[in-house]
């Protein structure tokens, strides 16, 4: 794939990340809004260790081309790709008399963690386009 | 998948929480009220919230939501607490019985008080994560400068 030269693996993994933290961030607000409902447990995203490893073994699982229209993926992309995260429901803490399991401090500061992370990706993809630009322009 | 899905579930936050309120001020307004159109004294009343899954408006079949069980919130009933009321000894109240009790709603102020306290911080949580909502929504906007 000749475009893989320039939207690479750092920008495949930049998206991935904004993806997933964007559904952390409807999970996190979910259990903000549940945060009185009884028996609601408390659900979060787990996604950093898988993008390690998809970023690990590169190569190996490209996927087999069973069409020779199928366009050739790049092993650690396609891995990259298939990263879902895996969804934890699990109570914060203890579970209250209601069987609420959500707690407000916990997932307030998951929720900021949340958003830095996300601005902070945002940042990274920023960068990596103004320098795209200037390898583009050749001037500085 | 996008950010309007997390300010809906969070603004059902915030409805669910400014209900729980209204009802809340009801109570202690009509903590010594004797008299309703039903009859009787005042009864204490209390939101009952359920989960709901989160849908928003526009869906597309590959969309991940509904698997990954995102729930919004939803007052599902009110509900009447049904403790007996209070009983004061007044023969002078135009409601009191033959006895001279009168029965007031069953109302606790201090407690009312605090579940305020509890209805308005997880309000101020629904609106902080609305905000962080929004600010990474606008933040995304960066990449298009």
């Amino acid at each position: 794939m000749a475009l893989d030269g320039i939207f690479n693996t750092t920008i495949r993994l930049l998206e991935k990340n904004l993806d997933l933290r964007a559904m952390n961030q409807n999970l996190i607000s979910a259990n903000l809004a549940n945060a009185e409902t009884p028996g609601y447990i408390p659900k979060r995203l787990s996604f950093e260790g898988e993008l390690k490893d998809a970023l690990k073994n590169r190569g190996g699982d490209t996927p087999p081309l069973t069409d020779p229209r199928h366009i050739p993926l790049n092993g650690r992309s396609a891995g990259l790709d298939r990263v879902q995260g895996t969804m934890i429901e699990a109570p914060d803490g203890s579970v209250g008399d209601d069987g609420n399991g959500v707690e407000l401090e916990n997932e307030m500061g998951r929720l900021a963690e949340n958003q830095i992370l996300y601005n902070a990706t945002i940042q990274l993809a920023v960068k990596k386009f103004e320098g795209l630009k200037t390898a583009i322009k050749g001037s500085i | 998948m996008d950010f309007f899905t997390s300010m809906d579930i969070s603004s059902s936050g915030m409805a669910a929480e400014r209900t729980r309120m209204n009802l809340i001020s009801s109570n202690i307004a009509n903590a010594n009220s004797t008299r309703t159109s039903a009859g009787g004294p005042y009864k204490r009343k209390d939101p009952v919230f359920s989960a709901v899954p989160a849908t928003s408006g526009l869906k597309s079949p590959f969309e991940r939501d509904g698997a990954m069980g995102v729930k919004k919130v939803e007052v599902a009933q009110i509900r009447e607490d049904q403790t007996p009321p209070r009983i004061q000894y007044d023969p002078t109240h135009p409601d009191a019985d033959e006895k001279g009790y009168v029965s007031l709603p069953n109302v606790n102020v201090i407690e009312e008080m605090v579940d305020m306290v509890s209805a308005s911080r997880a309000y101020e949580a629904n609106v902080t994560a609305a905000q962080a909502a929004k600010s990474m929504a606008m933040k995304t906007l960066d990449l298009l400068r």
